[in-house]
């Protein structure tokens, strides 16, 4: 049984000291733990997962082995004192992190949802290791930044390995609540019963209950229908009454959810469980936040959940809708093509494939922001297959997760996915417990280390495609090119002078809802000349008809805004001589300029 | 916490409440309302009375905004200094809008009243936000005078390349910065008849072309063609809150609390769940005017659709309307075992979105009080005609302690120029209130004549006839009722034909009562860019800020309803207890908890978001088992002066003593000993 964290917290107790290394735990102490047993070293190993305390020493090792390219910072700390890490990757050869087209990665914002966190590892260990060795990662790396924070909530992390959790426990910010609502915080959480370290389910032999043994696999339970004879109760997950009041694990750890916490559209816990007292009471989203609006060259983040096989966007409601079709084009080119690097996941509206949600991550990045933004939910359990190489049989429906629609089917196939392809340890067998409060019942089910993680053995495929799905954003980022496309003299000393801006990158560089909404000044084309005066100077709309819009003030300063994969064209009509500078200026695109000479 | 510092806290503060009732009082520090306090003097005040009862005062820095001001709270209570509170609280908010130093005014007041009552914190604690926006705050104190509600945070208002370079120009060096007209042909403004010095739009459907171009003091400094689009400060603070929050408008900053002032106090009012209370001072007047509804999109839970794909998924009809009872009942048997179905889980899942609108119970509430505080201006001869007081903002400080605190929230404007005489006259008296409670009969004796007159008054299109509505009334088409809901939605007329009536309500109290000082009359000027313009009009704050002399009998005639108010809080006692044999040791405890405050526990509002914690009755046995009921009941609810009975079956064999203790983190709190026990 765990002692309640918050009297620990109290107690002033030191729970953990995250800056330094710590020693990994003794092998074979942790039954289907799955993490890493080695020391860590560089190039990093995707063969295994990393507890909290090793995806630090795994960033401290990529740091010290790649000191130029990489830096390693804490951009927060958690309400249980653990810090919150971001790498950046950048060549400083090629500029200062902030003249170019910024890529926002971050995981495990969910404490549950782990694999995000390898998925991040894998994608720093890729780029610093791939630089100068392959042409590709080593352009990215060159033209771009990265900006990676593998665990946004760390106390999650840390608990979800060292504590024992279902599955899809642990998933909260830990801000404590009283969830019943009886005086008391975070009293009644699930016990590890039989000490496996698995939070699994417990049941109890009942000629009443609704449940029965499913005669193909005995270990799988279904709902009785009318007149059938039922065999089980299910009490739940594993846990006692530790308050007292009749109800087993009602008020365990948390409950803040860290993406629902965000400042866009957030929405009280009434409205919405777990989006805290107001946005960014949580010290994990206020701290990440604080670090993306920072660095507002970033144009494309990505957030790393668990699971289902989905790469969703934004809006996170209805009311947010339509989204600008420009924006939902630069949204497709990314989505579609994740779609590919990704078999089996799907490209999705948050609202309306999923369900709403409010004060979200990426509807806060893509409104704050201003940059096109993801929430990738990693893992499928289709991918745990058990099946004759049949063609004609088609794969069966992902679960979804709820339990609202059983699907034994599945479920029997993922039990014998469990037998012989993982050798049993996805599932624990049921088996007879004696309980303080229920007598004699029996524990059993899916382990904590499985149906939202991958197997390690699948692990390796798992971060190397979902970290490409990263690199393609990173490749169609905005690539400015400026050309002085024509000088023309209109005698009198004055020229006409027409400029092109052509984006090779799929990207705009801004979203086409900062333009329309008008939410933040666009970047500049500015005009500089020592002996030059701009008369005028405009957005060229067409250059065979002429027809320009100039601009009533300040010609010498325009603001610009360059869709993907195209140009716009500006012109200006000068008086003087000698050079006159053209200089582009992006906060998310970098900058380039030419000088020419007029006679 | 855990169980047991918690109860040392309740008790410790019940100790202390005692303690300090027998304490002499301190001597009151002395602020003087004979003029206003600048932000800095306003610490100074604070500071002063922290000094003089250091054992009951304390103040605590929450924030500091952009402009480089502390945002400070006085604590004023007798839980100074310890964790946790276990008395409740009185959130008091000053001038969040930065452009009401009335507001600042009494706040100090408040805090200068209570240090000489001090039987007023005996058992409460009161939190005095005096400056929630100091950054504008400060600007009433600066030359040239200039109001504008922004913090000094740097916004690119005109989202050009440069940020805060144009702001407005004291050009005719009065001191003040007040507006500029300009002869000009595609002018949209032209002067009141009555009074040429007033400003109205000219309405093209009469007919009318505008004559003039209508500007603030300035020059366009950044030669963009627009005047004074860029100055300096960035976010009002007075809309920076979660309820209702309106993002990307020009100062309503980026998101709720992105803010250091708004963060501060979320932070701040959340860490103290012992606020039972919040008052406002400001623009509004919860007081005088309850909150209006009758906006779009509030959710009615007893008539909610389900998405189609939603109710596929769980097996509801998608074409017909349910309850969310109806639904809670239909989805919890079919929710996988472990799996809490509650209203929040539904009401997420099917993005049912937030109450907008005040509840009924609590609308109610506000206005019996409302009729008591309307009693208390007469008695202190401040029932004059005034202006209606403005309805609380999107994103307000007012809008979110009500609808996400959840506790009751009422606000006080405190002052306004007179209602302009022409204003008052002929007024037919019909209002929102007065239609909601109209019968469609009623309605329909008022006679054309009158109907026509309140139309008029209400600004409404001319297509709409008073014979058309009396029509649609006797037919049966609309209700009065109704009709009061689309008032409410209209935005309040502004600007006819006579001119804005608070305008025009500032022009006559400056010509009568300021000599004229509040309004400057219209000059010509030779503007550098603009050419002949003439600079005049309202000077700022002219129309929220009374004169210093005013100060001392409008405060002390209002400040202390606040205490009127805090006596009314819910308080929960232990009324009765009662012990039954029942036989073979087993007895029936009952306990009636009873709530002696008038004010509810918590608000309708309060009830449905669930956010004050409810108070908890704990029955400590010491060797009796409890054979029925719970050892910690939770009690959600309890209307002002009504009580509640709980029963327990508990198993004694031996006479015992029970311990009831009730528990409340904003509603105080009880304990009883009850002789349990023995079987007879």
């Amino acid at each position: 049984m765990r002692t309640p964290i918050t009297l620990l917290a109290l107690l002033g107790l030191a729970l953990a000291q995250p800056g330094q290394a710590q020693a990994p735990e003794p092998v074979g102490s942790r039954p289907q733990q799955f993490t890493q047993t080695s020391r860590i070293v560089v190039p990093l190993r995707f063969d295994a997962y990393y507890t909290y305390e090793q995806v630090g020493e795994a960033l401290r090792a990529l740091a010290a082995a790649f000191p130029e390219l990489a830096q390693l910072e804490v951009v927060g700390t958690t309400e249980e004192g653990r810090e919150i890490w971001a790498m950046t990757v950048n060549n400083p050869k090629t500029g200062a992190p902030l003249t170019k087209p910024g890529v926002y990665v971050d995981a495990n914002i969910h404490g549950n949802e782990v694999q995000g966190g390898e998925v991040c590892l894998y994608l720093l260990n890729w780029l610093l290791t791939g630089y100068g060795t392959n042409e590709q990662i080593s352009k990215v790396v060159d033209r771009n930044a990265f900006y990676v924070i593998p665990v946004v909530n760390a106390d999650g992390r840390w608990h979800f390995f060292h504590d024992p959790n279902t599955p899809s426990s642990g998933r909260s910010m830990r801000v404590p609540r009283d969830d019943d609502r009886d005086g008391l915080v975070d009293e009644d959480f699930p016990d590890d019963l039989d000490g496996d370290g698995s939070i699994c389910r417990m049941r109890k032999k009942d000629p009443f209950g609704q449940w029965k043994a499913d005669p193909e696999d005995p270990r799988l339970l279904l709902r009785i229908k009318p007149g059938e004879k039922g065999e089980w109760t299910i009490l739940g997950e594993e846990g006692l009454d530790n308050d007292g009041d009749g109800k087993v694990n009602e008020d365990a750890e948390g409950y803040l959810d860290g993406n629902r916490n965000w400042g866009w559209a957030w929405a009280p816990p009434y409205v919405q469980e777990g989006s805290g007292d107001f946005p960014f009471s949580a010290a994990g989203p206020r701290a990440v936040a604080a670090y993306i609006m920072a660095r507002p060259n970033i144009i494309a983040t990505y957030a790393l959940h668990n699971n289902g096989g989905m790469f969703l966007r934004g809006p996170g409601t209805k009311a947010d809708e339509p989204m600008d079709p420009q924006d939902v084009a630069a949204y497709d080119l990314l989505g579609k093509n994740a779609e590919k690097i990704v078999p089996g996941y799907r490209y999705m509206v948050s609202w309306k494939d999923l369900y709403p949600t409010y004060g979200d991550f990426d509807s806060f990045t893509y409104a704050h922001a201003g940059a096109f933004s993801f929430v990738t939910e990693l893992f499928q359990t289709t991918a745990e297959t058990y099946r004759p190489p049949d063609p004609a049989t088609p794969a069966p429906a992902e679960d979804d997760d709820s339990d609202f629609r059983p699907n034994p089917e599945r479920e029997r196939e993922r039990l014998k996915f469990s037998d012989h392809v993982a050798q049993g340890d996805l599932f624990k067998p049921w088996a007879p417990f004696k309980h303080p409060q229920y007598g004699d019942i029996e524990i059993g089910g899916w382990v904590k280390m499985s149906s939202r993680l991958p197997h390690p053995f699948m692990l390796a495929d798992l971060v190397h495609r979902n970290a490409a799905a990263v690199l393609f954003a990173a490749a169609e980022t905005p690539r400015i090119a400026m050309e002085v496309l024509s000088t023309e003299k209109l005698g009198a000393g004055l020229h006409k002078v027409r400029v092109r801006l052509g984006n090779s990158g799929g990207l705009p560089t801004r979203t086409f809802q900062t333009v329309g909404k008008r939410t933040a000044a666009l970047d500049t084309l500015t005009v500089r000349g020592a002996s030059v005066k701009v008369v005028a100077g405009g957005k060229l709309t067409d250059p065979y008809l002429e027809q320009v819009e100039y601009k009533d003030h300040k010609p010498e300063v325009q603001m610009v805004h360059v869709p993907g994969y195209g140009k716009v064209e500006y012109q200006f009509l000068l008086s003087g001589t000698g050079d006159v500078t053209f200089a582009f200026t992006s906060l998310k695109a970098g900058a380039v300029s030419k000088t020419i000479t007029l006679p | 916490m855990t169980q047991l510092a918690r109860r040392a806290a309740w008790t410790g503060g019940f100790l202390l409440a005692l303690l300090t009732s027998t304490t002499a009082a301190a001597q009151p520090a002395t602020v003087s309302f004979d003029r206003y306090h600048a932000p800095r003097e306003v610490v100074a005040a604070l500071d002063a009375l922290v000094k003089a009862s250091p054992a009951t005062t304390a103040r605590h820095t929450i924030a500091t905004s952009p402009g480089g001001h502390e945002v400070l709270v006085l604590e004023i209570g007798p839980e100074v200094g310890r964790p946790a509170r276990r008395l409740p609280a009185v959130l008091v908010l000053a001038n969040m809008e930065g452009t009401l130093p009335v507001a600042t005014e009494a706040a100090l007041r408040l805090a200068t009243l209570l240090a000489s009552k001090p039987e007023a914190t005996r058992e409460m604690t009161y939190f005095i936000v005096p400056n929630g926006n100091p950054d504008a705050a400060a600007r009433y104190f600066a030359r040239p005078l200039v109001a504008d509600p922004r913090n000094g945070t740097r916004v690119n208002d005109d989202l050009d390349d440069q940020t805060d370079e144009d702001g407005p120009e004291d050009l005719n060096g009065d001191g003040v910065i007040t507006a500029m007209r300009v002869k000009d042909p595609s002018g949209e403004w032209l002067p009141v008849e009555a009074d040429p010095r007033l400003m109205r739009k000219a309405d093209p459907a009469k007919g009318e072309k505008g004559l003039f171009f209508l500007h603030t003091e300035g020059v366009d400094n950044d030669g963009d063609g627009a005047t004074n689009e860029d100055g300096p400060g960035g976010v009002d603070i007075g809309v920076t809150f979660p309820h209702l929050f309106r993002p990307f408008t020009a100062t309503g900053g980026r998101w709720p609390g992105s803010e250091a002032e708004t963060y501060g106090l979320l932070r701040f009012a959340f860490a103290h769940p012992e606020i039972a209370m919040t008052f406002l001072f400001g623009a509004t007047n919860t007081c005088i005017a309850p909150p209006e509804g009758g906006r779009k999109g509030s959710v009615d839970f007893t008539e909610i659709k389900v998405p189609e794909d939603m109710a596929k998924r769980v097996g509801l009809d998608p074409a017909r309307t349910y309850t969310m009872q109806e639904i809670l009942d239909f989805v919890r048997p079919i929710a996988p075992p472990g799996f809490e179905i509650t209203e929040s889980v539904v009401a997420s899942f099917l993005g049912l979105g937030a109450v907008v609108n005040p509840l009924e119970d609590d609308v109610k509430l506000y206005k019996e009080l409302s009729e008591r505080y309307k009693e208390l201006l007469k008695a202190v001869k401040l029932d004059g005609k005034r202006l209606d007081p403005a309805q609380a903002r999107d994103g307000s400080p007012e809008l979110w302690s009500y609808y996400h605190m959840g506790v009751p929230t009422f606000s006080m404007d405190l002052w306004t120029p007179p209602e302009s005489a022409d204003e008052s006259k002929e007024k037919t008296g019909i209002t929102a209130d007065t239609l909601e409670a109209m019968s469609s009969e009623t309605f329909v004796a008022l006679g054309e004549a009158k109907v026509a007159a309140f139309l008029k008054e209400v600004g409404a299109p001319p297509e709409i006839k008073a014979a058309d509505l009396i029509a649609g009334v006797k037919g049966g088409q609309m209700t009065p009722k109704q009709m009061a809901g689309m008032l409410r939605a209209m935005p309040k007329p502004k600007g006819g034909e006579g001119g804005d009536p608070r305008q025009k309500a500032l022009l006559a109290w400056s010509d009568k009562e300021l000599g004229g000082k509040g309004f400057v009359p219209w000059t010509p000027f030779k503007h550098p860019t603009l050419g002949e313009v003439e600079i005049g009009g309202a000077v700022p704050y002219a129309d929220t800020t009374p004169p210093a002399a005013m100060l001392a009998t409008l405060l002390d005639g209002q400040v202390p309803w606040v205490l009127t108010l805090a006596e009314k809080l819910a308080r929960l006692k232990i009324a009765r207890t009662e012990v039954a044999a029942k036989g073979g040791g087993v007895h029936e405890l009952a306990v009636w908890v009873e709530n002696t405050g008038s004010l509810p526990f918590p608000t309708a509002m309060g009830k449905r978001n669930q956010q004050p914690a409810p108070a908890v009755v704990i029955l400590e046995t010491a060797g009796a088992a409890l054979l029925s009921g719970k050892a910690r009941t939770p009690i959600k609810e309890l209307e002002g002066r009504k009580a509640t009975k709980l029963t327990w079956l508990v198993r004694a064999d031996r006479p015992g003593t029970v311990t009831v203790r009730l528990e409340s983190a904003n509603a105080w709190g009880d304990a009883a000993e009850v002789k349990v026990g023995g079987a007879r």
